[in-house]
């Protein structure tokens, strides 16, 4: 069955057009992702709306690729010139540039592109296999834990995504009322239009955030003009040749830096809130604890390109496994990607894979076919990358709020959707200059109307609250909801106050509770082993006489 | 504007839509079906907004201004003092701003192929400067960048986007 379905995905995605889509697509995702301040999230957002006359499989593979593109386009600027392309690369520089000045540039842009390629492949070979995996987990959920599950997304956003986090919870807050708008989709009332018949129809979420993220930036980045008519990268680049085959050996010597580093992305990207921005850093410092030489990174070594590259390739499988299983888009570019598929009919939940597995299988695929062609195309987009760097940052601007002026016209062809883009578009800006972050305002308006249905339905069956706390998965959700909104005074506290010593081994026994009401075999062994754990921690730190000490690590952050 | 200030004033602005939005809830029709009124979500996203902002204005208040974060200033030359130094700062986003704007208002004259050259062309004239070379780089990238999109949404993808009342006569 699962082979029948991929020979129908792969002859739907190898056609001539599809796959020339997906070599532009991976082409234009290099470029977008190689210039500095032009984001991943951004380019996927402005290839939507050319996605609109395909057919599904075809526009998916298309922005599959320009994702897979832009994850990997970061490594040229950061090697070259210093400078991430994007915030999922910001390790790469720490030892590709160091490595570059070294006089070694092609062999630093080779161990970057064969290191994002291993990441691709391994978190592509678990998006295969962990999803379906996953969704029949899914299966089990019901609206009570659909509702909190959400509710926990946007609470770890708001705690990971900000320095502030009243000020991310507030973003998240607004960003469900924003969803709230028009007519609500359970009965069909209008709500908060103030009278206005244009609102009735609500705003619409691509150009909700498109506004919030591509038009906010672009004038973030246009706001000093001195800086708005510098070119993109004015340290100048350096002619390099890939070096693939020394680079192919450098990899195989380091295969469990590759390996641990996907592992991490993956599991960074099925964190909801948690992107590539975070990943490459983790990665990266986990392959300074486990290396022999640590005090070699940063000084241009092998390790300190792969990690990076490895993990931050990997996250987006992650984020799709996710998305694919649950419904649940994890970061902004499984935002977006939840859109196209929302845009072509498709309602991501736990039954998606089962029902569209033509559809499901061909956004694996593309993801496999996108990554090889990432390996083929890059060589020839080191070159284009030079003249792209030449632009001055006020053209790119202009050009890309030109296409913001026609293409989210294109959504529902209503002029409406052109001033939602304009409000949003001051609203995500005056937000940015505010220090609200805008990922969890973008979740919470993405997720805003499933947690509604899901709160709806809830309450058509029983308008009885109590399942929330006794069904174990809403429980579950519920409980690491409340220690991921604790987690950033935690980070601000751990080595300096008592009760941080007790914050872990809380997280274990508390999140034991729910696995064990689940039943079964598994879960409770695992239930056991969790709350063994906590307590064996709670234990070692009692016999430590409590000593702060052992939680005063430098922490990781974005 | 200090920190302070500034915190306290959105966080007050916050509340004071938290009761717009809330007041507005009261006029959202309750049908005879569904479990679920259809002002409840609104007005417990809108109850949680309020608690938040109101935690946010204790925040700003208790931290003074010793809570300003070096990381939230932004790049670039310092803001000189007053309106108009105001102005100046944030010349170039009110620049684009404004000019989308005109863009959307002359949409249903000049329509999205005229409307979006003019609009590129104006923009970039704005933020990179009007010598005769940049005239001429300017109007070539924002023929060939709108007309090229313009004629992808137009012929590729059939997408009817708005002619204007300038070009729909030809």
């Amino acid at each position: 069955m699962i082979l029948e379905n991929i020979g129908l995905a792969f002859a739907e995605i190898t056609n001539v057009t599809t796959l020339s889509l997906m070599l532009i697509g991976v082409a234009g995702g290099l470029i977008a992702g190689a210039i500095p301040g032009f984001t991943i999230a951004m380019a996927v957002v402005l290839t939507l709306p050319f996605t609109f006359g395909m057919p599904a499989p075809q526009g998916l593979a298309t922005m599959v690729s320009v994702l897979v593109g832009g994850l990997s386009g970061g490594l040229m600027a950061g090697i070259l010139t210093g400078i991430p392309g994007t915030p999922s690369s910001v390790a790469t520089t720490f030892d590709g540039f160091p490595m570059a000045r070294k006089g070694e540039p092609g062999l630093a842009l080779g161990i970057g592109v064969w290191s994002s390629f291993s990441g691709g492949m391994i978190s592509a070979v678990l998006l295969v296999t962990l999803a379906p995996q996953l969704a029949r987990i899914g299966l089990e959920f019901n609206p009570w834990d659909y509702f909190m599950l959400v509710m926990f997304a946007l609470t770890i956003t708001a705690s990971l995504s900000g320095r502030s986090l009243t000020k991310g919870l507030i973003a998240g807050a607004v960003g469900l009322l924003a969803r709230t708008v028009g007519e609500d989709e359970a009965v069909g009332m209008a709500r908060l239009n103030f009278g206005n018949d244009a609102l009735l129809q609500g705003f619409d979420f691509i150009a909700v955030l498109i506004g919030l993220f591509a038009f906010s930036q672009l004038l973030r980045d246009v706001r000093d003009p001195e800086n708005a008519k510098k070119s993109l990268a004015e340290k100048g680049t350096i002619h390099a040749k890939i070096e693939h085959r020394r680079a192919i050996r450098v990899i195989l010597k380091h295969w469990t830096v590759v390996v641990r580093s996907a592992l991490i992305g993956v599991f960074t990207g099925i964190l909801p809130g948690a992107g590539g921005s975070i990943a490459n850093i983790l990665a990266y410092d986990q392959a300074k604890k486990a290396s022999k030489h640590p005090e070699k990174f940063g000084t241009g070594i092998a390790e300190g390109i792969i990690a990076p590259e490895s993990s931050n390739n990997a996250v987006e499988g992650g984020a799709l496994i996710v998305l694919m299983a649950l419904g649940i888009p994890g970061d902004v570019t499984a935002a977006v990607m939840l859109g196209a598929l929302l845009i072509h009919d498709v309602v991501p939940s736990p039954t998606f894979i089962a029902e569209e597995p033509v559809l499901a299988y061909s956004i694996f695929i593309a993801f496999f076919l996108a990554t090889f062609m990432m390996l083929g195309l890059q060589s020839f987009m080191l070159r284009i990358f030079v003249l792209v760097t030449k632009i001055r940052m006020y053209m790119l601007a202009g050009i890309i709020l030109g296409f913001c002026g026609i293409g989210v016209f294109a959504i529902n062809n209503v002029e409406f959707d052109l001033w939602t883009l304009l409000w949003f578009g001051i609203l995500g800006f005056v937000m940015r200059q505010f220090g609200f972050p805008l990922v969890p305002m973008i979740l919470g308006v993405v997720l805003g109307n499933i947690a509604e249905l899901n709160l709806a339905r809830a309450m058509a069956i029983t308008t009885d609250l109590s399942p929330f706390v006794t069904r174990p998965w809403s429980l579950f959700f519920l409980i690491i909801a409340v220690f991921s909104a604790v987690y950033p005074l935690f980070q601000a506290h751990r080595g300096l106050r008592i009760w941080t010593l007790f914050y872990q081994p809380a997280v274990c026994v508390a999140a034991a509770v729910p696995l064990f009401m689940m039943g079964g075999i598994p879960r409770p062994i695992l239930a056991t082993l969790l709350a063994g754990y906590g307590l064996w921690t709670l234990y070692r730190r009692w016999q430590g006489g409590w000593n702060l000490e052992a939680l005063s690590q430098p922490v990781v952050s974005e | 504007m200090q920190r302070l200030n500034r915190d306290a004033v959105i966080a007050i602005v916050l509340l004071m839509a938290c009761g717009i939005f809330f007041w507005s809830t009261f006029s959202i029709r309750t049908p005879d079906y569904g479990q679920l009124k259809p002002s409840t979500w609104p007005r417990v996203i809108i109850a949680v907004l309020a608690l938040l902002s109101t935690l946010y204005l204790v925040q700003s208040l208790r931290h003074g201004p010793a809570a300003v974060d070096e990381r939230d200033k932004d790049d670039g030359p310092a803001r000189a003092p007053g309106l108009i130094g105001w102005v100046l700062y944030w010349r170039n986003p009110l620049w684009c701003f404004g000019l989308f704007f005109a863009y959307l208002i002359t949409l249903p004259i000049l329509g999205s192929l005229i409307g979006g050259v003019l609009f590129v062309f104006t923009l970039m004239g704005v933020l990179g400067g009007w010598s005769p070379r940049q005239l001429m780089q300017h109007a070539a990238l924002a023929l060939i960048s709108v007309g090229g999109m313009w004629c992808i949404f137009t012929f590729a993808l059939g997408v009817l986007l708005p002619p204007g009342e300038v070009f729909s006569p030809f």
